[in-house]
């Protein structure tokens, strides 16, 4: 009951929001997840319960950025502070999602909440509010990329929402980043929606410092015809989670997914995900890739629920690992839980070390070990950034994760 | 086209093996509790370390909960309602066949199992299970002169006590789980098989496992202990008759190979599924589990699943020797409302270990098939392989295929491979086959029978034409 007393100690009860007393409320039966659950049974019990330790806090810490400054053709956002934007251009507008429609979906949202599988949802929703809320509804075409930023800030558990639309033909190019701070826990939770015929490239960096934590949860809503393309990279957190929830909502719709987690020191960092088909012709390609060094354990755990309006559904999921140390550990669990019978659906998973007839043959060519395991590295990670938007030409972020090594 | 022909034969039969056989039993009392444990005991004039041993499980079972995690539908199971021991009448100890029942003798006829040594038709030695105990076991005489040991359990309880005081349960320790535990508290018999070090095996051993009565449970226990460089074959069949209610079957299987040994063991489990509407049928919870205690050992589990209302079995291998090799190859088969939760756990201990995955999971009509499996590689395991490969056949869109496997990976020096894939009956080789003439249905059998190629190439001769005519049985109606 710890978590419901800190909700209420840092905020007198009658200031809540509908939102958060909704979400009080289903906490109340289940303060916890369950740890048997499957989402929960292979997170580190205390490294979760040194994520809740940190005390709450709400005001905006000083926003302090190791990634370039932005761009002329880039929007840039940063939630917390009443971030506000309303930009109305020739060909496109972004605008500020009204009060109303921002309640009203994420009522519908938390009706379909489940204790275990959203507590991470429940948890932000019930400690956030308003002015570390940003809802955008976003229109039109040629609209230049977006940056849209949330940290944390040392010796504290802070809390930001994103809600997005987008809506019909909209196309656009969106850049997620995620940044964690010494002895911090910071608490993420991303609704998109997108309407027919719209398309988003999705681009989720979540990098963290020593001690910090993460609790990252994804839900987006396709409807017909829609796009949605995900690249994401998680890397530095003491403990992170990344839960990712995609539902075809009326099928006719494309996911691709590229994830990747990299863990080190004794880190844990997991990915979950679920992708529902609710409707025919659906299609999914994911791959998702760890790599596991020192003492730390990578886990990827992910789903793929194919009922029996899901006709022609196409999908295939993807767990490629790589364990470089005796003392790491990986977990990973690809499903498929499968009804109707005109589908193709598969899976794979493998784990393995660096590739060692490759590292001999350029060694005998005078590279060295380690530039050979760089080499190697890198293209094992080029497949995944070259697949976040926005970020590969500024961001460096292969330089990044090649010279962390 | 000998499969064909099977297949057009076994097509319009119902469940064959339905039949009751009116045979007069002894049973004792309903009901579970330590005086029940001390009855079977004491019928079966079993050593003291044996008692302790079921009464310890007993305890344990009953601190234990019924497992949930599967998500597998049904109802509650009253576990006082169940008899926990029925034996057919006979005549005190048995000297030769002639002196069993020949009503007996006739049901494992009619089951096509020939007991009598006249009809050595094929090289197998049989084991015969009847609900509680075991009736017959054939070919002693010339195993012995090898220095096999193949008896029910219970005989070797007396016949080798130090043998089964050594290996019970090291395997499947009684707290291993909630129905590991209840068999450790009641099994009633089951097969033995000991084969001394050097012997290779001179004939398949096999045992058959029959339900009579319906409101008796079956728990039966199988020990197989293969010494240094032995090896041996080992063929399970099952059925039980028609019932409206379900009948429990909660056996644990215990394998033991030691340095360069090898035992294959082989199932074709086609327990009554219950009907069109689900009613009746067999609730088959079994622990099967080998240990590659040895050296370069090897045990290969091949299993053709197509009967029970529920299934929740997952044979594994422990293998701890060094370069010790585990395989496991199933065909699940699932049609109307059967639910099947199977699968194997490959646990790497030891170093350049191998395991091999293979799982075939069809499900028509209304049927779940899940294939649930776990590979762990474990720290020391160095230089060790897993390929797995789960596919799912999916008739009809009615029915659920799922797959859930578990892959952990403590060293970095192994490579583990997972593949799974779903399909279902291809429109274009159906149409294929049926412009060449073949008829519709036996078109659906070949084209399963094809999909499990894989898995039956590994069983045993006689028992890969049977799973064939089992499939073709099984899938009747449920196409088209």
């Amino acid at each position: 009951m710890e978590i419901i007393e800190k909700i209420k100690t840092n905020q007198s009860l009658d200031n809540l929001t509908e939102i958060q007393k909704i979400c009080l409320d289903k906490l109340q039966s289940s303060p916890l997840p369950n740890p048997k659950s499957e989402q929960w049974r292979l997170s580190n019990k205390s490294k979760f319960s040194n994520f809740l330790n940190y005390s709450f806090n709400e005001k905006d810490p000083k926003f302090n950025t190791p990634f370039p400054n932005t761009s002329q053709n880039t929007i840039r956002l940063v939630i917390g502070d009443d971030c506000q934007i309303n930009l109305i251009e020739k060909n496109y507008s972004i605008k500020q999602l009204s009060e109303d429609k921002l309640v009203k979906y994420l009522k519908e949202q938390i009706s379909c909440f489940d204790q275990n599988e959203n507590w991470s949802d429940l948890l932000n929703l019930s400690l956030n509010r308003k002015k570390n809320t940003l809802g955008l509804k976003i229109n039109g075409s040629e609209i230049p990329p977006i940056e849209i930023f949330s940290h944390a800030s040392s010796n504290s558990l802070n809390t930001k929402t994103l809600v997005i639309f987008l809506e019909k033909n909209c196309d656009i190019d969106l850049l997620q980043v995620n940044l964690g701070k010494y002895n911090s826990s910071l608490s993420q939770s991303t609704f998109i929606c997108l309407e027919e015929n719209s398309s988003l490239n999705h681009g989720v960096v979540s990098y963290g410092e020593s001690k910090s934590n993460l609790l990252n949860s994804l839900n987006v809503i396709q409807q017909n015809n829609s796009e949605y393309n995900l690249g994401s990279l998680h890397f530095k957190f003491n403990f992170a989670r990344f839960e990712i929830r995609i539902k075809q909502s009326e099928g006719n719709a494309k996911t691709n997914i590229k994830g990747m987690q990299i863990t080190k020191k004794d880190e844990q960092i997991s990915t979950y995900t679920k992708i529902d088909f609710h409707g025919p012709n659906g299609f999914l390609d994911q791959i998702n890739k760890s790599l596991a060094d020192d003492k730390s354990h990578a886990i990827f755990e992910g789903s793929i629920i194919v009922p029996k309006i899901a006709q022609k559904t196409d999908a295939s999921q993807l767990s490629r690992n790589l364990l470089l140390s005796n003392l790491a550990q990986i977990d990973t669990k690809p499903q498929l839980e499968i009804i109707a019978d005109d589908v193709k659906c598969k899976h794979g998973a493998t784990i393995s070390q660096l590739n060692e007839e490759e590292l001999f043959y350029m060694r005998t060519r005078g590279i060295t070990l380690r530039e050979a395991s760089k080499l190697q590295l890198s293209s094992y990670f080029q497949e995944i950034i070259s697949f976040i938007p926005v970020s590969k030409d500024r961001w460096d972020l292969l330089d990044k994760l090649l010279n962390e090594n | 086209m000998v499969n064909e022909n099977l297949v057009k034969d076994v097509v319009k039969e119902p469940y064959k093996y339905g039949f009751v056989t009116d045979i007069e039993t002894e049973k004792i009392a309903k009901g579970l509790n330590e005086d029940i444990i001390r009855l079977i005991s004491q019928k079966k004039e079993e050593p003291k370390f044996l008692l302790d041993f079921r009464l310890k499980a007993f305890k344990k079972w009953q601190k234990m909960k019924e497992p949930d995690w599967a998500g597998l539908g049904y109802k509650q199971i009253d576990y006082q309602d169940i008899i926990y021991y029925s034996a057919p009448k006979q005549k005190e100890k048995i000297s030769s066949l002639d002196e069993v029942d020949p009503k007996l003798l006739e049901t494992f006829d009619k089951l096509g199992i020939p007991l009598t040594e006249q009809k050595k038709l094929t090289n197998v030695a049989v084991d015969a299970v009847f609900d509680s105990v075991s009736i017959a076991t054939t070919f002693r005489e010339e195993l012995a002169e090898h220095g096999v040991i193949f008896c029910s359990i219970s005989e070797a309880v007396k016949n080798h006590s130090d043998l089964i005081e050594k290996y019970l349960g090291t395997v499947v320790p009684a707290s291993d789980n909630y129905f590991a535990a209840l068999n450790s508290a009641v099994f009633s018999d089951g097969s033995f098989v000991y084969i001394p070090k050097g012997v290779k095996c001179p004939m398949d051993l096999s045992s058959y496992f029959r339900i009579n009565s319906g409101d008796s449970g079956q728990f039966e226990r199988t020990l197989i202990i293969a010494e240094e460089s032995s090896s041996v074959s080992y063929l399970e069949g099952c059925t039980a008759p028609m019932f409206d209610t379900n009948t429990l079957h909660a056996a644990v299987v215990e394998l033991i190979a030691l340095d360069d040994a090898s035992i294959k063991y082989s199932t074709v489990q086609n327990w009554y599924a219950g009907d069109e509407e689900g009613i009746g049928g067999i609730f088959n919870f079994v622990t099967k589990r080998g240990k590659c205690l040895g050296k370069r050992s090897k045990i290969s589990w091949s299993q053709v699943e197509t009967g029970s209302a529920i299934t929740w079995k997952y044979p594994s291998c422990l293998l701890l020797g060094e370069e010790s090799i585990g395989e496991f190859y199933s065909v699940a088969l699932t049609n109307n409302l059967q639910q099947a939760d199977t699968g194997t756990k490959m646990i790497h201990i030891g170093p350049k270990t191998k395991s091999t995955i293979v799982s075939k999971g069809i499900s028509a009509g209304n049927s779940i098939n899940s294939y649930r499996g776990l590979v762990k590689i474990g720290t020391k395991a160095t230089g060790s392989r897993n390929y797995s490969q789960c596919d799912s056949m999916l008739i009809g869109d009615q029915a659920s295929a799922n797959t859930f496997p578990y892959i952990k990976s403590q060293q970095p020096n192994s490579e583990i491979e997972h593949e799974a894939s779903t399909c279902r009956i291809s429109e274009d080789q159906l149409f294929y086959l049926q412009s060449r003439g073949i008829e519709f249905e036996e078109a659906v059998s070949m084209m399963v029978s094809g999909f499990c190629r894989d898995v039956f190439n590994q069983l045993p001769m006689e028992f890969a034409a049977e799973a064939d005519k089992l499939l073709a049985l099984k899938l009747e109606g449920s196409v088209g």
